[in-house]
This record gives structure tokens, C-alpha cells and sequence, in this order.
């Protein structure tokens, strides 16, 4: 017993700094011990109480907004947006490349595309398009989660932008989008997508897609405008969007879409699906 | 069909080794607590807590540059510090910056060269240590719970947007994190354990293992042994909760949770790579190491193949981990259009 005592007091110069330092860590010990549990606690509750004041700072936000809309009052910024007839939609493409060549786009990127979906099994089959874009959602999960707030809805119009200048190229926001609307440019590295032709739309022109577009199955407006075209297409016809249970509230409607995807196989009725695009990755919609 | 893969290998790497980094330095920082507060057992948390701060910062700095390189620009990331925002991304982003500051000085202060017999300057450094180790604490655990919350913040990936992945993250980074210091002093405990001198070691008012060499060696073998039962154990209980409320829910969760199950495209890679090779084995082996002491008292004996092996099979669990649900997130989505 008193060898073991006498062991941990051993003779060499670093046990006697050792021994030194003891009396003094003896009485700060216990405390020391109760110090690192707290910290662990504090760190908890430090991340928590993060989240909370941004799930706050956001809901604050939408309320805001809520109450001006409630109210009618509140002087409403623009919000553009667009209705898509697809019974006018020849799947032609025309808005494809009209974007393409608007922008000088890289290969093997879109910021517009058509989808053909098909289905069923011969001879009862049958055919849609469904032209995609940005949907400029009034909740954009994309700028939500982008660090250095190179993306954001502008003010003004509620067009969803892209910073070039600020975009570090993490493709965080490529991953929160729920539409695949982004992409990042194979030569500069940064993120880009549909601006609604905003260097056209500022200057009073509609964006290339739907000027070009040969069905005139795009039309382009205010939506906060209760006259302009798109909100009274809104209100005439029955208007669906796409994911809607994403929460995202797209500012893209469609007009008698064809929302069947490749898990509608699942159900009894529908034999066969078979999405078409020409994107790059042909797995994601 | 191929899916492409928005984040791939860097990301995941990034993410891994974020985590064990982090873990490492997080437990190792605690044990330096206990060590400081338990004159006793001093030598046990100590090792720990220096083959902790020493390793630590290097995977996260590796997994850092990595990511800086995928970015391709290495000016662009600088962009990540003119603002603070909610992102968890630039929230992570911060918390990084100053730990691997924080993380870099810990382990400086561990450096050997740094061993004075100078009283006072000894001293300032355990002060030091001190400071800096209730520091690493919670910003290590915030960079490991940051790698879930960066993934679950998205709608859009069902498969990630779970709470429980950010406590599943950081269940994992802790138990990567003692793995990787089990495997340094498996792979290093030949120098120090002639530099051990002869000392007796009470346990519980018992007499163990007098005058053996090494004795040291294998109470901290069991320590990180047990520490790493108890850290596994836990990280089984949430992969369990993870898939049993994601397959109780009907949409898009019990959708992207297919992949996984049995008869997915990643199950296999899951099954046995993560759930059998990285949590299950390991921790059998570990728990028949582990129980003759437990139950009845009897000196640990810490082999170190068995060592090198069960750390070498948690890590590389830990890393499949990050594999499997980095991936099958991307090739999963919402369900319907």
C-alpha cells in the first residue's frame, strides 16, 4: 500500500513540477471536471439556440409578409412571373434554344428545357411536354442555404439571381433546389441559372423564351398585378405547380400539365413512363 | 442510368475527416479535463488527450483543402468570411475558421520541444492547455454536428432533411475520432511503453497487475475501449431510429429510405460496410475485451493487433457512413414532379 503511495510521488525533476502543480490542481479539480460537462451543455444549447433564432428570424420574415398581403393595403412590389399553357406546347424547343443563344450558354447546361413525358403501353399511350425553368419561387430554399448571399430574390421584381462575383462555387444551392434549375458553369465555376431575361424584362421586353416561343404557350407578367395577363390566366384557369409540397411556392404555374413521373409506374394504372429530356443528367427532374 | 453526383469524393472526405478531426480533438480535450481534475488517473486521459490534440487538426485541415480544391479558385472561399448569414454552410464555415485556429494551438502546447522544467512556464502552458481545451470542446462538437446540419437543411433531399443525421454525424465523428487515437497508440505505444516506468495502479481498492510494464498502456486501452463501446452502441440506436421513422413515414423519406433497405441500390454498401464491418464487429470485439474487466475485474490486456484492427474497421466504417448517405441523398428525391 505504501509503495503504491509512494510511486506516484516519484523522484525525477518532471514528477516534482508535478508535484508542485498538485495542491493548486487539487482544489480547481472538481471543478474542472463540472467545467468540461458544462461546456459540452453550453455547446448544445449554443447550436440550438442558433437554430432557433434563424427558424425565427425566417418565420418573422413570412409573417411580414403574410400580414401586408392580408391587408391588401401594403403597396405590393412586382413579382414576375409565368403561366405555361401546355396544351399550347408543340414540344418544339424553340424556347430551348432561344436561351441557349441568349446567353452564350456553355455545352451541356440549360437554364430552359422541355420534358416529354410518355405513358402508357400501346395503342393507349400517350404524350406531354412540360418546358421547365427557374420557377423564381417566392421561398427559394436555394438562397436559404447560400453562404456568402451571392444568390437572392430581388427586392424589386422577385427575380432570383445569382452574384457571380460573390458565388465560391459550393453547389449548396444546385443540392436545395427541388427543380434542378441550376447548374454550374463548366468554365467559370460559378453557379448560374434562369434570370427571366433580366437584362430584357428591365428594359420593358418579355424574356427570349416567350417571345420566341411559336404556341404562345408561355406568357411572362406581373403576378402582383391583378390585371396583367399571367394573373388573369391564374384566376381563369386551374393552375398547378411543380412540387408544391416542397414548400417553395413556385412563381411558375402551369395550365393542364402532365405531372407523371417515372414513380407513377408504381401505381396499378399506369404501365409505363418514360421521361425524356436532353439534359445532362437524365435521372433528376 | 448515371446520376451525376453534385458533391462527391472531396466533399465526402471533407465531411469524414471534418468529423474525426474534430472528434478527436473534442475527446481528447475532455479527457485533458478529466486528467486535470484527477491527479490519480492522470496518465490515462493524459495520453489520450495529447495524441488527440496532436492528431486532430491535420484530417481537418486536409479535409479543408480538399474542398478548397474542388472549388477549383483558391481566392473565391475568402468570399465565405465578408458575411455571416444562417446558412448552415457559412455558420460551419466560421465555426471552422476558428477551430482549426484553436485546434492548431492546442496542439502546439502539446508539443514535446515545448516540455520545460521550467516551473512557471509549465505552469502558464497547463493553463493554457486548460483554456484551450474548454474551448476545443464545444467548437469540436459544433464543426461535427455542422456536417449533418449542412446536409439536413434541404427540403429537397429527403433522405438528408432529418434531424437525427446531425446527431448521427456526431456520434460518428466522436467514435471516428477515439478510433484514431486508438490507432496512433497501437501503431506508436512501442516507444512510450519503455519510457513507462514500474508502477502499481489500484483499482478500486484492488490490487492489479503490479510491477508489469505496460500496465499503463492497457488501462487506457480500456478506456478508449469502453468509451468507444458505449460511443458505437449510440450510433447503432440512431442508425436505427434514422431508418425505422424514415420507413414508418409514407413520401418521399420511405421513398429515398429504399435505397438503403434491403433491396436498394446501396444496401449492400450499407450493410455491410457501414452497419456490419464499421459498428457491429468492432463492437463485439471490443465487448469481449472489455467484459472480463467489467464483470469480474480482471486486468485488461490490450492487444494491439486487435487494437489496430477494430480502429482501422470503425474508421473505415465511419467513412462509408458519409459515403452511403452523401450518395444515395443525390441519386434520391422528391418523389413525383
Amino acid at each position: 500500500m505504501s509503495d503504491s503511495m509512494n510511486t506516484n510521488v516519484t523522484t525525477n525533476t518532471s514528477a516534482n513540477t508535478a508535484t508542485a502543480t498538485v495542491p493548486q490542481a487539487v482544489s480547481e479539480q472538481p471543478a474542472a471536471g463540472r467545467r468540461g460537462i458544462l461546456t459540452a451543455i453550453f455547446a448544445s444549447f449554443a447550436t440550438v439556440l442558433a437554430a432557433i433564432t434563424a427558424s425565427a428570424f425566417r418565420s418573422r420574415a413570412s409573417l411580414a409578409d403574410d400580414s401586408g398581403a392580408a391587408t391588401g393595403t401594403a403597396q405590393r412590389n412586382k413579382q414576375y412571373g409565368m403561366v405555361i399553357d401546355v396544351r399550347r406546347c408543340i414540344g418544339c424547343h424553340a424556347c430551348t434554344v432561344a436561351c441557349k443563344s441568349e446567353f452564350d450558354l456553355p455545352l451541356g447546361v440549360n437554364r430552359c428545357w422541355v420534358e416529354y413525358v410518355e405513358k402508357g403501353e400501346y395503342p393507349d399511350v400517350g404524350r406531354s411536354f412540360l418546358p421547365r425553368l427557374c420557377n423564381h419561387c417566392s421561398e427559394p430554399s436555394c438562397v436559404y442555404v447560400c453562404p456568402t448571399n451571392a444568390t437572392y430574390k430581388r427586392e424589386q421584381d422577385g427575380i432570383v439571381i445569382v452574384d457571380q462575383g460573390l458565388c465560391i462555387g459550393c453547389k449548396y444551392c444546385i443540392q436545395a433546389c427541388p427543380y434542378g434549375a441550376r447548374y454550374q458553369d463548366p468554365i467559370m465555376g460559378w453557379i448560374d441559372k434562369c434570370d427571366f431575361c433580366i437584362h430584357r424584362v428591365s428594359q420593358g421586353v418579355e424574356p427570349s423564351c416567350v417571345s420566341t416561343c411559336v404556341g404562345g404557350a408561355r406568357i411572362f407578367g406581373d403576378l402582383a398585378d391583378p390585371d396583367s395577363e399571367v394573373s388573369k390566366l391564374i384566376v381563369k384557369n386551374r393552375v398547378t405547380v411543380l412540387r408544391d409540397e416542397m414548400g417553395t411556392f413556385p412563381n411558375v404555374f402551369y395550365i393542364a400539365a402532365d405531372h407523371t413521373d417515372a414513380v407513377d409506374t408504381r401505381r396499378p394504372e399506369v404501365r409505363h413512363v418514360r421521361v425524356l429530356t436532353h439534359r445532362k443528367d437524365q435521372t433528376r427532374r | 442510368m448515371e446520376h451525376e453526383l453534385t458533391w462527391h469524393y472531396p466533399v465526402i472526405f471533407y465531411l469524414y475527416l471534418a468529423g474525426l478531426g474534430a472528434g478527436a480533438v473534442a475527446t481528447g480535450a475532455y479527457s485533458f479535463l478529466i486528467s486535470a481534475s484527477n491527479p490519480g488517473r492522470r496518465y490515462h486521459y493524459f495520453r489520450m488527450a495529447r495524441l488527440g490534440a496532436l492528431i486532430g487538426p491535420f484530417p481537418i485541415i486536409i479535409g479543408v483543402s480538399l474542398l478548397i480544391l474542388e472549388l477549383g479558385q483558391p481566392s473565391r472561399p475568402l468570399n465565405l468570411f465578408k458575411v455571416i448569414n444562417l446558412s448552415p454552410m457559412s455558420i460551419g464555415s466560421w465555426f471552422l475558421l476558428v477551430f482549426i485556429f484553436t485546434s492548431l494551438l492546442y496542439a502546439l502546447t502539446f508539443l514535446p520541444s515545448f516540455k520545460t522544467d521550467d516551473e512557471a512556464l509549465s505552469k502558464r502552458l497547463h493553463r493554457v492547455q486548460h483554456v484551450l481545451s474548454l474551448l476545443n470542446i464545444p467548437l469540436g462538437i459544433g464543426v461535427a454536428v455542422y456536417t449533418g446540419i449542412l446536409l439536413g437543411a434541404m427540403p429537397s433531399r429527403p433522405l438528408w432533411n432529418s434531424p437525427i443525421l446531425a446527431l448521427l454525424f456526431l456520434v460518428s465523428a466522436l467514435s471516428t475520432g477515439i478510433a484514431t487515437i486508438i490507432l496512433a497508440r497501437s501503431i506508436l505505444h512501442g516507444r512510450s511503453d519503455e519510457a513507462e516506468p514500474e508502477r502499481r495502479v489500484r483499482e478500486r481498492g484492488r490490487r492489479v497487475a503490479a510491477k508489469r510494464p505496460g500496465r499503463r498502456y492497457h488501462e487506457t486501452g480500456y478506456l478508449l475501449a469502453t468509451t468507444d463501446l458505449v460511443l458505437i452502441s449510440i450510433e447503432l440506436l440512431v442508425i436505427f431510429l434514422f431508418i425505422m421513422f424514415a420507413h414508418l413515414t409514407v413520401g418521399n423519406l420511405k421513398y429515398a429510405m429504399e435505397t438503403i433497405l434491403p433491396g436498394g441500390s446501396m444496401s449492400v454498401t450499407f450493410w455491410v460496410w457501414v452497419v456490419l464491418i464499421g459498428l457491429v464487429i468492432p463492437a463485439l470485439v471490443e465487448l469481449f475485451t472489455v467484459l472480463p474487466r467489467l464483470l469480474y475485474n480482471v486486468p485488461f490486456e490490450a492487444h494491439r493487433p486487435v487494437e489496430f484492427l477494430v480502429s482501422v474497421a470503425v474508421l473505415i466504417g465511419g467513412f462509408m457512413l458519409r459515403y452511403v448517405i452523401v450518395v444515395a441523398g443525390q441519386i434520391t428525391g422528391p418523389m413525383g414532379i
